[in-house]
């Protein structure tokens, strides 16, 4: 049977575009607007899911998407919430956690056993005997857990944004319209942030008046004025999920997460309908009355056809009302209240016939094939919580319940506000909310139309006066009404049990009471022991129930029980939200594209692109590399080392600052000649290293590795703060580009391209510096010798880095130059002995174990770590670092990280190995015990797989001992 | 329109190749290479409309220049520059030169987007005579090269940088002449507000070396609101326009 409600009813469904979809595999007609939960229950489809402990049937339950009832299963998205999920034409929905069919679910056994799985059962079952827990796991982790994830979903493109406003306002009920038009004065900016499709809130759908006109009239008018106003930027289906110091708001629309900074906020976030707590009280059919309210007003459907409301205040009978109106037939209203106190709404109700019993609760509900309610048992109350005997059973196919609401506290609590309660009139109040934060509305406990209106006009001005917009009275705080919509005790234990305080974990009553008597008697305690309130709708509707329950099995008062904490997010949020664009800075040299266009195979190191090796057509990684390594030796190569760090140190003190940073002396340094610069921390130990080139009297260029150079330049800045001495340092690593020509041919390449420099040995020797030009382009030349050969870094403007480039291949064509990656520059360096800061020193390397005392001044009377050096010296060394070549060739090459081994004792480590196609070895760097250091001393290596490679200790370098190749 | 070769010059953007891909019709100003505009695809009128809407330029080989120590304000005024009295804002000097103080010793010059002013070459030579010796606390940083310049125009620029950068830079906060040194897609960079004649105008200048990984990210933001690249002859004739 189909339940549609003509127009009006329906505001938020478009009747004029029919949409159809599958649920469970079976075709379902809806309209755009709807959501999954309304269309299905339009068609009389209310079981939509099964709960996660007792697989017990789940409908609806607030049609706001605050629970956990309603959560579906989408082909992408598991625990999609099926009352705020839009429908699409041939979208997939299926239930979730059943065995079998969702009618007819094996799971649903489990129930039979509840008395044996109490609260506690898994601590209490599973961990004895010993190792018996990981044979329970596996078994318990298959059924735990809700829904399917699809492993194979290309993740939706999500992204953030900023927005800043001088005030947001959370919430588009009556409370924030009215906040909203006040606060948006003069220029005043103001954000109106709503979670539904659209404004107004309550206004949609509650009864404000025996009429039933009085929330229309009132939302249009309110919309009028905020459409009127171009400074009110309203966001709709846009939920705030947290709030962070200074007014810091995650307001999430779509796939995208708007990080708000607002200067003053007004909560206007409203109030969370709760559940009357009693046998079978989780039936499908057994919802809120706000949800039968929003169902009929929103999606125009008739939710029953016949239908009893329990309350405990006197907005059932608008629902009652309501439903009378949509042809629901009201069998009763069941009024908790034993002399309720009517209003005009009620007692239009009333007047209408309806029958009414007073001081009676809902004992409990009875179903149809145990997945919809078919009838209640009605009881007379004769103490709290306690009912009598006197006992009617009223048949119907929908029960209503309005017996109380929370306010939203959630953003407010995470502002630091406290929440407090009055046991007495069951009215909250939150107390020492931010001077930048306001609540206006039911977040506020005030009930009545016009409290609220006033609360909101009152909080704008108090934002606008503190923006400086207005300096207006404020007015006196609108008191809180003496009559609350809150029974003070919706809650009836049945010795059946089964009278559910969190739906989401299926905890009952007698689970809560069964914590405290374990010893939980702490609220807090109590939650994570139960798991009361951790499932998806985060204790939105168990809180205040579990408090209570709490409260008086501890003998304590609600107020001095307290609610767990509400922290963010308020609903659930996809990961893609938190992680938004992915942004991953790469960064790459001038010459980029000519690396590819070679056939660069790059490799990332940091955020840098670098070409590893050049590959070329049917021939292996290895052999281009060990081509590449042949060619500099034999010819001549070109390596782009744009990625060293660059570091202009320049003033009167510039000397004395390096000599001072730097372990080696720099004040002597003639101009015109480069110097190794190793960098020690204060502990001594070596954290980088370069070259220092002198090129003025005051002026030193520094170079640094790639990956030190930002921890360098910041350690410069940081020593000079303290030193105060009168120079300047810049990190100008990206203003320059640089390269490497080396090999026995470098010079004659580069005299092709560059005239205005001697390149001769005499002229321009090892270790020297030089300004000048490369065909007009000008460059600073560096006589170094990382790769042992004859070489020069050119190091030019970062934009003329690919004209360098081009220059050099074209001069370098008839010597056959080639360029080489750093794999091949790695194995060059190791053959000559090089270490590589970060790889062949750690954490604890000093320079004497890493053989560069030789780089160290004693002259000097300071340097950063010197102290700490002087008092290693005193210290025999642990360790040493040392070069070891392979004693059988046909070993397997060790790799970075292998052990030393001596017996079974591990003595050291493997930092640097590889194959050097210059000497037909296996060489290598590690860390060896000092009486094993010694040139010809063996050691046996714990390779890949186990395999024990001998090696013998050798000294460096491995290659030209004697430094000739590199002095050319 | 005949395009000049990219590579007949030997100071290239590291974007040339993204240009290239775009079709762009190079053109010289003032002996610098830039994208005149992006020939295939949009004539120059209509990439003058769309820079009035949100569009992104690269100026990076136009010429630039930065200063910094304790002496380097007052040499600049010495070279006849008009200084802007706060740090984080920029003057337009009447050479059409931009003059951008980053912090009480640091400053910031960039060349007018025609290349017709020769401020940066001239500030260039005569800190190499003056400060030969680095001994009076005028330091000549390299900005032309270590910073790429990137131009971002339009009405809805303030909204597209608003997805990317945690500044608010809408026109009523950000004015005409306001500096923010900020992230840009986690990158650092300084911000620049000129307006080019009516239209909001945005200098964005970063590190170079990821100007690439910048360029995506602001197209990819700018797509949101039909943004696109356009050449330098569409900013001209912004400021012509007015």
């Amino acid at each position: 049977m189909y339940t549609r409600l003509p127009a009006p009813y329906g505001s938020l469904i478009n009747r004029e575009i029919g949409v159809q979809f599958e649920f469970e595999n079976k075709t379902v007609n809806g309209f755009e607007g709807d959501t999954i939960a309304s269309a299905l229950l339009a068609n009389q489809q209310w079981l939509l899911s099964r709960s996660f402990k007792y697989h017990r049937p789940r409908g609806a339950l607030t049609m706001a998407g605050q629970d956990a009832n309603t959560m579906v299963q989408l082909p992408s998205n598991p625990n999609a919430l099926a009352d705020k999920e839009l429908i699409k034409e041939g979208m997939q929905v299926s239930g979730q956690n059943y065995t079998g069919s969702l009618e007819n679910d094996r799971g649903a056994l489990l129930g039979l056993f509840s008395r044996f799985l109490p609260v506690g059962f898994y601590y209490k079952a599973f961990f004895k005997p010993r190792g018996m827990w990981e044979k329970w796991a596996s078994l318990i982790r298959k059924k735990a857990g809700l829904g399917v994830i699809d492993q194979q979903l290309k993740s939706p493109y999500y992204d953030k944004q900023y927005k800043f406003y001088d005030v947001v306002i959370i919430g588009g009920g009556p409370a924030g319209m009215q906040a909203a038009i006040d606060a948006a004065v003069d220029n005043c900016e103001v954000l109106l942030v709503d979670e539904n499709p659209s404004l107004g809130g309550s206004l949609n759908y509650a009864r404000f008046d025996a009429a039933g006109t009085l929330g229309k009239l009132l939302r249009t008018e309110l919309l009028s004025a905020l459409q009127a106003n171009s400074n009110i930027t309203v966001m709709t289906n846009a939920v705030c999920n947290g709030w962070f110091a200074d007014n810091w708001l995650p307001i999430i629309c779509g796939n995208r997460l708007y990080k708000v900074r607002a200067t003053q906020t007004i909560l206007c976030t409203g109030a969370l309908e709760q559940p009357a707590l009693f046998h079978n009280n989780d039936l499908p059919g057994v919802v809120m009355s706000s949800a039968a309210q929003r169902l009929v007003h929103l999606y125009g459907v008739k939710p029953g056809s016949a239908a009893v409301i329990l309350t405990g205040n006197n907005d059932g009978y608008g629902t009652a009302l309501d439903l009378l109106d949509a042809g629901v037939a009201i069998q009763a209203i069941i009024d908790l209240r034993a002399n309720p106190d009517y209003d005009e709404v009620a007692k239009a109700a009333i007047a209408r016939g309806i029958k009414v019993k007073t001081g009676c609760a809902v004992y409990s509900a009875h179903s149809k094939k145990e997945v919809h309610v078919a009838s209640v048992e009605v009881r007379n109350i004769i103490g709290q919580g306690i009912c009598g005997n006197d006992r009617e059973i009223i048949n119907c196919d929908l029960l209503c319940m309005s017996v109380g609401y929370t306010p939203a506290y959630q953003l407010a609590c995470q502002a630091g506000g406290q929440l407090s309660y009055d046991d007495q009139s069951a009215i909250f109040t939150l107390n020492n909310c931010p001077e930048t934060l306001q609540l206006a509305g039911s977040v506020n406990s005030l009930w009545h139309i016009d409290a609220v209106l006033a609360e909101a006009r009152r909080t704008a001005a108090i934002a606008t006066n503190a923006l400086g917009f207005t300096q207006v009275a404020v007015g006196e705080v609108i008191p809180k009404g003496s009559i609350s919509p809150n029974h003070p005790w919706p809650i009836f234990a049945h010795p059946k049990g089964k009278e559910f305080v969190d739906y989401d974990e299926d905890l009952t009553i007698a689970d809560i009471v069964n914590a405290t008597g374990d010893g939980y008697e702490h609220i807090q305690l109590v939650k994570r022991y139960s798991t009361c309130g951790m499932g998806p709708s985060q204790g939105r509707h168990s809180a205040l129930a579990a408090a209570r329950i709490v409260a008086a099995a501890t003998h304590r008062t609600v107020a001095d029980t307290g609610v767990t904490t509400a922290r963010p997010p308020f609903s659930a949020e996809q990961l893609g939200h938190s992680a938004g664009r992915s942004f991953y800075p790469a960064r790459r040299s001038n010459m980029h594209y000519r690396h590819l266009e070679a056939g660069a195979e790059m490799l990332q190191a940091g955020a840098w692109f670098r070409p590893a090796y050049y590959a070329q057509d049917n021939i292996t990684r290895q052999d281009c590399i060990n081509a590449e390594v042949t060619n500099v030796r034999n010819n001549v190569g070109l390596v782009d080392v744009s990625t060293l760090g660059g570091l202009e140190v320049r003033g009167p003190d510039a000397g004395e600052f390096l000599n001072r940073f730097y372990t080696f002396g720099f004040v002597k340094q003639p101009v015109g000649r480069a110097r190794y610069a190793l960098l020690t921390n204060e502990a001594g130990v070596v954290i980088d290293d370069g070259v220092a080139c002198r090129f003025g009297d005051n002026h030193y260029y520094v170079t640094a590795t790639t990956g030190g150079v930002d921890r360098v330049y910041q350690n410069m800045l940081k020593w000079n703060a303290q030193w105060r001495l009168n120079v300047d340092i810049a990190n100008v690593t990206s203003a320059y580009c640089g390269v490497n020509i080396a090999g026995p041919n470098a010079r004659l390449i580069l005299e092709k391209v560059c005239t205005d420099i001697d390149l001769s040995s005499a002229a321009f020797p090892y270790m020297g510096v030089r300004s000048g030009t490369v065909t007009g382009i000008p460059a600073r030349l560096i006589r170094v010798g990382f790769v042992g050969e004859l070489g020069y870094e050119i190091h030019v403007p970062q934009q003329y880095g690919e004209a360098l480039w081009d220059v050099l291949i074209e001069a370098g064509n008839e010597y056959a130059i080639k360029p080489f990656g750093i794999e091949a520059q790695r194995i060059l360096r190791l053959e000559k002995g090089h270490i590589i800061i970060g790889q062949d020193t750690d954490a604890m390397s000093n320079p004497n174990e890493v053989q560069m005392s030789w780089a160290v001044s004693k002259k000097k009377p300071f340097f950063v770590g010197g102290r700490t050096l002087s008092e290693l010296e005193k210290k025999p060394s642990l360790r040493s670092l040392v070069g070891f070549v392979v004693n059988d060739i046909e070993s397997p090459i060790p790799q970075e990280s292998h052990l030393i081994l001596d017996g079974k004792h591990m003595t050291g480590r493997v930092t640097s190995c590889n194959y050097s196609p210059t000497l037909d070895k296996a060489i290598g760097l590690a860390y060896v015990s000092p009486t094993s250091a010694a040139n010809g001393s063996t050691i046996v290596i714990r390779s890949s797989g186990g395999v024990l490679v001998n090696a013998t200790v050798v000294d460096l370098p491995f290659y030209d001992p004697n430094t000739a190749r590199q002095e050319l | 329109m005949a395009t000049l070769d990219p590579t007949s010059v030997k100071r290239r953007s590291p974007l040339n190749q993204r240009h290239v891909t775009s079709h762009a019709l190079f053109k010289e100003f003032g002996g610098n290479l830039l994208v005149g505009h992006y020939g295939d695809i949009k004539s120059i009128q209509e990439e003058y409309s769309q820079a009035q809407m949100l569009a992104i330029c690269d100026l990076s080989t136009l010429p630039r220049l930065g200063f910094k120590g304790p002496g380097a304000p007052s040499w600049l005024e010495t070279q006849k520059l008009k200084l802007p009295t706060l740090p984080n804002t920029a003057k337009c000097q009447h050479t059409g030169s931009l003059v951008a103080k980053l912090s009480d010793q640091e400053v910031l010059i960039l060349s007018d987007i025609f290349a017709l002013s020769n401020d940066v070459a001239t500030l260039s030579h005569k800190a190499e005579i003056d400060h030969q010796n680095y001994d009076k606390q005028t330091y000549i940083l390299p900005r032309g090269d270590s910073h790429c310049w990137l131009a971002v125009t339009g009405t809805q620029a303030s909204e597209m940088f608003s997805k990317i950068c945690g500044i608010d830079l809408r026109s009523h906060k950000f004015a005409h002449g306001d500096i923010a040194q900020t992230s840009v897609a986690k990158t650092n960079a300084v911000v620049i507000r000129n307006d080019l004649g009516s239209t909001p105008g945005f200098y964005i200048l970063s590190d170079i070396s990821g100007v690439e990984f910048l360029w995506d990210c602001l197209l990819d933001a700018m797509q949101e609101y039909g943004g696109c690249p356009v050449g330098v002859s569409a900013l001209q004739r912004l400021i012509k326009s007015s």
